[in-house]
C-alpha cells in the first residue's frame, strides 16, 4: 500500500520552531480559517465546499425505501464518505484507510446522532414506505482540516436540499414530479459545525485552528467540538495524542462557539443568495405546497 | 540529440498544437551543430518534428536548439539537475533519496560526498534533505544523484541542508528562478526584491520544484516562502512580484 510522503525533518523542526513564535507558514492567525467558500450545483443538494486548498462535494439524494423492521416510523439517512486516489496516492478504491472511517464516524455522530435531520418526517406510510437520504462526500483535494470542510459540506447539502413533494389520499401515496410540484426541502432541526483544534508541543500547549496538512502531519494530537450556533455541542472527539488541560479546552470550546456561529451566518447568507438566484419572477412561493411552519435553524 | 532538414531561420515563439510536425521555418538551423531537440519535441525519421504537449516552442539559433516549454506536473530527471532531494533510508553503501513523492528513489551513493571516505562519511538520518546534481536518469533505471562534482571533487555548494524550511512551487517556476537570468528571461524578480527589502536568507532552489529557504530569522524564511508561493500560484509578472513583497514586508514589520 502506498505511503504518504512524510515531511523532512527539517521542515518537521522549522514548523514547530514557528508556532513556538506563533507563526503559521501561511501568515494567519493561531485561530484563524482559511477562506471558506461554498458554491452550490444546478440541482439541489450539491454543495462544492474549499476551504484554502481543501475541496470537499457533498451531494444529497433520495430514494423511496422500507424502513428499517425495528424502526418502523422512521426513515433512512445515511453519510458515505469517499477519499479516492484523485486526492492521494496513498488512498486506495475499496479500502477505507484510517482516515476515512474517522471522517464518516465523526459526521455520523455529528450531524445523525445529534438528530439534525428529523428522521421522523421523512417516514411516508409506517412499516412499508420511507424516504433513504443519503450524502455522498467526496474529497477532491486534501490540504488539511477535511472534518471541519466535509461536516460544513454536508450541513450545505442537506439545507439546500429539495425531495420531491409527495401525496397520501385513500391510502394511496403519490410522489410528485418536480414539474407537477415544487419539491420540498428536509425537515432540518439544528445546523450543527465541526471545529478541529490542533495541539501541538510534547504538552500540547500550543492550539491552533483549521491546521493544513503540513501542520497535520507534525501535530501531536487533536480535537474535534461539533456544536450549532446557539452552543449546544453535539460531540467532542480527541482520538488520542497527547493530553491537554481542561482548562484549555473550555476556552477552545469557547473559541469554537464564535467560529460555528460564523460558520452559520455564512452559510444562510449563501442559501438566501442562492434561493433568490433560483427565484426567477418570484414564483417560488406560489408552486410551493409547504407549510410556512419553519423552526428557527 | 539529433539532425533533421534545415531552411532559413528565425527565433520565433508560438502556441504549437501537439501532435502535428512544425512548420519547417521554425526550426532553427546551423551547418556547424547538430539540431538538439529539448523535452517535448520528438523526431520522426526522416525530417518531421512533432511536438508532444502543449506548450510555447522556444528556439535557440546560438545552440541550435528547440524546446516547448510547459509546466509539467510530475519532475522527470534529467542529468545535470540540481535537485532537493530526501533521504528516506541508508543502505549498505549509497543512500536511497526521494525527488517527489510518487516517483521511484534515486539512489546517492555514501562516497560522492566532498572528501568522504568509508570512515568520514556524513551520516544523514531518514528524513535529512540534501541539495544534489543528477548523475545519470534514464528510462529503464532509478536515477543516480551526487553531492561532489566527480571531476573536481569539489562539493560548490551542495551537501546536506540544515535547518531551514522547504516550500513546493511548480516546476515551471523552478526552472524560471534557476535561470541564469532570471530577472530578464525568467521574468521573476521575488528574490532580489526582497533581499533590497534587507532580508537575509539563503536558498537553494530544486529543479524538482522544491526550494529550501535558510536563515536565522524565522519571520523572514516564512515571509520568502509566502512570496515565492504567491509570485507562482497567482502568475504575477514583474510588477505583481513588487507589490506582492511590498505588501508582505510590510506586514512582517
Amino acid at each position: 500500500m502506498p505511503r504518504e510522503a512524510e515531511p523532512s525533518l527539517n521542515e518537521r523542526q522549522f514548523v514547530l520552531q514557528a508556532l513556538q513564535d506563533s507563526i503559521r507558514l501561511d501568515g494567519r492567525e493561531l485561530d484563524q480559517y482559511r477562506p471558506l467558500e461554498l458554491t452550490f450545483g444546478d440541482q439541489y443538494g450539491v454543495a462544492d465546499v474549499t476551504l484554502g486548498k481543501t475541496r470537499v462535494l457533498a451531494k444529497a439524494s433520495a430514494e423511496l425505501t422500507v424502513p428499517y423492521a425495528d424502526r418502523p416510523l422512521d426513515g433512512i439517512f445515511n453519510i458515505a464518505t469517499e477519499l479516492s486516489p484523485m486526492t492521494s496516492p496513498a488512498f486506495e478504491v475499496n479500502r477505507p484507510t484510517e482516515t476515512e472511517v474517522l471522517i464518516s464516524r465523526l459526521l455520523e455522530k455529528t450531524v445523525r446522532r445529534s438528530g439534525a435531520l428529523d428522521t421522523e418526517s421523512l417516514c411516508l406510510v409506517a412499516g412499508q414506505k420511507c424516504w433513504s437520504i443519503r450524502v455522498d462526500v467526496h474529497v477532491l483535494s486534501h490540504d488539511g482540516n477535511l472534518i471541519d470542510a466535509a461536516c460544513f459540506a454536508v450541513v450545505a447539502a442537506l439545507r439546500h436540499f429539495r425531495k420531491p413533494d409527495t401525496s397520501m389520499e385513500g391510502g394511496v401515496l403519490t410522489v410528485y414530479t418536480p414539474a407537477e410540484r415544487e419539491p420540498v426541502p428536509l425537515s432540518w432541526l439544528h445546523s450543527p459545525f465541526c471545529v478541529t483544534w490542533s495541539f501541538f508541543g510534547e504538552e500540547g500547549d500550543i492550539a491552533l485552528l483549521d491546521a493544513t496538512w503540513m501542520e497535520e502531519q507534525v501535530r501531536s494530537g487533536s480535537c474535534t467540538i461539533s456544536l450549532n450556533k446557539h452552543g449546544e455541542i453535539c460531540q467532542i472527539a480527541k482520538l488520542g495524542g497527547v493530553p491537554v488541560e481542561a482548562v484549555s479546552l473550555l476556552q477552545c470550546t469557547n473559541v469554537a462557539l464564535i467560529k460555528a456561529k460564523d460558520m452559520s451566518s455564512k452559510l444562510d447568507k449563501w442559501l438566501a443568495e442562492d434561493a433568490k438566484r433560483r427565484d426567477k419572477g418570484g414564483l417560488l412561493a406560489e408552486l410551493s405546497a409547504e407549510n410556512d411552519r419553519v423552526p428557527d435553524i | 540529440m539529433c539532425t533533421s532538414t534545415v531552411c532559413n531561420t528565425k527565433k520565433q515563439n508560438l502556441f504549437n498544437p501537439p501532435r502535428r510536425p512544425h512548420p519547417p521555418h521554425l526550426i532553427p538551423s546551423s551547418t556547424s551543430k547538430p539540431l538538439r531537440l529539448g523535452p517535448g519535441l520528438r523526431h520522426l525519421p526522416p525530417s518531421d518534428i512533432i511536438p508532444t504537449v502543449a506548450g510555447q516552442l522556444i528556439t535557440n539559433p546560438q545552440k541550435n536548439s528547440m524546446w516547448v516549454e510547459y509546466n509539467n506536473n510530475r519532475y522527470l530527471p534529467t542529468p545535470g539537475d540540481l535537485i532537493l532531494a530526501q533521504i528516506t533510508r541508508s543502505g549498505p553503501d549509497l543512500y536511497y533519496c526521494s525527488l517527489s513523492p510518487h516517483t521511484p528513489l534515486a539512489t546517492l551513493p555514501h562516497l560522492s560526498f566532498e572528501s568522504a571516505t568509508k570512515k568520514t562519511r556524513p551520516q544523514l538520518s531518514p528524513g535529512s534533505l540534501v541539495y544534489a546534481r543528477v548523475v545519470l536518469a534514464n528510462k529503464h533505471m532509478d536515477p543516480e544523484i551526487e553531492c561532489v562534482s566527480s571531476s573536481t571533487g569539489k562539493s560548490d555548494g551542495l551537501g546536506e541542508l540544515k535547518g531551514g524550511m522547504v516550500f513546493d512551487v511548480s516546476l515551471q517556476f523552478a526552472r524560471r528562478l534557476l535561470m541564469s537570468k532570471s530577472r530578464e528571461e525568467g521574468k521573476v524578480e521575488v528574490l532580489e526584491l526582497l533581499g533590497e527589502e534587507g532580508l537575509a536568507f539563503e536558498i537553494a532552489v530544486g529543479r524538482n520544484g522544491r526550494v529550501w529557504v535558510g536563515g536565522e530569522d524565522l519571520k523572514a524564511v516564512v515571509v520568502v516562502g509566502r512570496a515565492l508561493r504567491g509570485a507562482d500560484e497567482g502568475g504575477l509578472g514583474v510588477e505583481g512580484q513588487r507589490k506582492l513583497v511590498r505588501g508582505l514586508v510590510r506586514g512582517m514589520k
